[in-house]
């Protein structure tokens, strides 16, 4: 109370106030879709449990590119003589342990919109099917690529300080993985991306997708690596002798197109390796898998919005 | 051009690729404000929703929202509408305010606006204290809260509300008719889909009847219920023979009990009145009460679709 007696403060009650503030258009509300789909990906805003696996994987992706440049700062004075440093288009094939990462998140950004049927209020806001596809590969590819590349950039600076020719001699004479890790890191996190929603949009529930995107990977493996074998290719040393069933790999697929931006040639000591016409059936096989991938989702969504 | 009416539909037709009409040559105008979109399961209603939201393309005809022609632009037209389903719609493991906030942001909110707007309208239907709890705790009333919340969370024109006291009780009915009554006070004009037309005499100006993919009936809410009133006549006993009477001189009487009767006065009501009273005069009754009886939406809906 004042001096005078008369009240110095009020509740109000602001019952619905107008928005008049800033609005977005469509680009916004897409933007927004890939944004929420990030954050649910990487537990933002939700419990510390959904935070847990995302940036453990994290972690556990770029623990060897630590480990390893973190040695060979260590032995830098007295060489180890069997320690090599792991090649960026070798960590290309480490970043495959976020496949696990991959068929949880994915699941994780897709099922649940169609199992709670949160669908119809998605599609009350101006996006549409498509918008909504490229929305759920784009974040989770987008995250991909950040764990995948992060460690790459880790290996690249640690490497730059530990060599001992100096930084900038190790900068021109790598100068070409500038471009080769994030373009291999690009194709690698599409594919993924693509193929993991899709197989995630076929179900509304989350762990029969993960699994169907697990076992899609492991028996497409065993299969061409036993179709290879029976072909007379030796198991032990596929130099030069493996053969295209190698394609029917999944798992190899990324790995492989990553062989082509790094070396210009699938890696001979592969399935496909030595193979007539190998990187061009690499090149068709990826295509097809991740152009599959989106005429599917776009045709599974195209009556939603 | 956006003018003054929230929905104009132009000989709308639709047929699904099963084969079945949902919508046969719709052609109506209702302004804005709070408008009942009434007809049994089935009749079309969601249909016409769906149409509105541009999320079906009509086989034939036109429709306008807003003043707006959902053909112009039928994605960027949900930008000023707002949407809640009849059906379950909300993922179980989110909060409200979380879930509010999402749909805030993809209807083209800022992001700290749309946290911002989501507290404001869960403050407002009544969700202030548990909008931090997962929605699969809620009771079936505090989910239809949510919905209507993340419905008018971008400040929308117009809310198509689906059926929105399904499934509720008694209390979490007159609760949810309390707050969709009060949206119009607030410049968000209102189409409410619904079978139970109780509830859209206490909440809409309004009424759009429709049965089969057809128009029965567009007007006013009070002359719709106003346009086949009848008179209660309340007497001693003795109700019969005055309704053999006034049949006898061609009024139209339903004999309720031996005291009460209910007399159609439709566009006669002067000659029909007097014919009451005299009638009463003539046979000695003790007249206690002639009273306008408001027909009900139920009993209009009933006679027009029968």
């Amino acid at each position: 109370m004042s001096a005078t007696g008369s009240p110095t403060g009020a509740v109000y009650d602001l019952g619905y106030r107008p928005y008049e503030g800033e609005r977005g258009g469509r680009g916004a509300s897409r933007a927004a879709l890939v944004r929420v789909s990030i954050r649910r990906a990487l537990g933002l805003r939700r419990s510390w449990r959904q935070k847990v696996l995302p940036w453990s994987l994290l972690a556990i992706a770029t623990i060897p590119a630590v480990v390893n440049v973190g040695v060979k700062y260590v032995t830098r004075n007295t060489p180890l003589s069997n320690f090599e440093l792991i090649t960026f288009r070798d960590y290309v094939g480490v970043s495959t342990t976020l496949l696990l990462f991959v068929a949880i998140v994915g699941p994780d950004i897709v099922c649940p919109d169609r199992r709670h049927q949160v669908l119809p209020l998605i599609f009350a806001r101006p996006l549409t099917g498509t918008d909504y596809v490229l929305a759920k590969v784009g974040a989770l590819a987008a995250i991909v690529f950040g764990f995948s590349f992060l460690p790459q950039v880790v290996l690249f600076v640690g490497q730059m300080l530990v060599v001992p020719e100096g930084a900038l001699e190790f900068v021109r004479h790598n100068a070409a993985v500038l471009w080769q890790v994030p373009a291999a890191v690009a194709l690698f996190s599409l594919f993924w991306a693509a193929l993991a929603v899709a197989i995630s949009a076929t179900t509304p529930r989350r762990v029969v997708a993960g699994v169907a995107l697990l076992a899609t990977v492991l028996v497409s493996g065993a299969v061409a690596s036993a179709i290879v074998t029976a072909g007379g290719a030796d198991p032990e040393r596929l130099f030069e002798s493996g053969s295209l069933w190698g394609l029917l790999s999944v798992i190899d697929l990324p790995l492989r197109m990553s062989d082509l931006v790094f070396l210009g040639h699938v890696d001979p000591a592969s399935l496909v390796g030595g193979a007539e016409g190998a990187g061009i059936g690499v090149v068709l096989v990826y295509v097809a898998v991740v152009a599959g991938s989106f005429g599917y989702l776009i045709y599974r969504y195209r009556g939603e919005g | 051009m956006v003018d003054d009416l929230l929905l104009r539909t132009e000989g709308l037709s639709l047929r699904y690729p099963s084969g079945t009409l949902a919508l046969d040559g719709l052609t109506v105008e209702v302004p804005r404000g709070s408008v009942g979109l009434v007809g049994a399961n089935g009749a079309g209603k969601t249909t016409l929703l769906r149409l509105a939201l541009g999320q079906l393309r009509p086989t034939a005809g036109t429709i306008e929202i807003v003043g707006r022609a959902v053909a112009d632009d039928p994605i960027g037209v949900r930008a000023h509408i707002g949407f809640m389903p009849e059906h379950d719609c909300l993922p179980l493991d989110q909060t409200a305010a979380d879930l509010v906030a999402t749909l805030g942001e993809l209807a083209g909110l800022p992001s700290r606006a749309a946290r911002q707007r989501a507290s404001e309208v869960l403050d407002l239907v009544g969700l202030d204290e548990s909008r931090f709890r997962p929605i699969g705790g809620y009771s079936t009333g505090m989910r239809q809260r949510v919905k209507l919340a993340q419905a008018i969370v971008a400040d929308p024109e117009v809310v198509l509300l689906d059926e929105p006291t399904a499934g509720l009780d008694p209390i979490g009915r007159e609760e949810m008719l309390g707050l969709v009554g009060r949206l119009a006070g607030f410049g968000i004009s209102t189409l409410v889909a619904t079978h139970l037309l109780d509830d859209v005499q206490r909440v809409c100006d309004h009424v759009v009847m429709i049965d089969g993919g057809t128009l029965r009936h567009a007007g006013a809410t009070e002359a719709l219920v106003h346009r086949t009133g009848a008179v209660r006549v309340e007497v001693d006993e003795g109700a019969t023979r005055l309704a053999q009477l006034l049949g006898a001189a061609g009024v139209d009487v339903a004999v309720i009990d031996d005291a009460t009767l209910d007399v159609r006065i439709d566009g006669d009501d002067g000659r029909v009145l007097d014919l009451v009273r005299d009638g009463t005069d003539d046979l000695g009754l003790a007249l206690h009460a002639m009273t306008t009886r408001r027909t009900s939406l139920d009993e209009l809906f009933l006679e027009e679709t029968r």
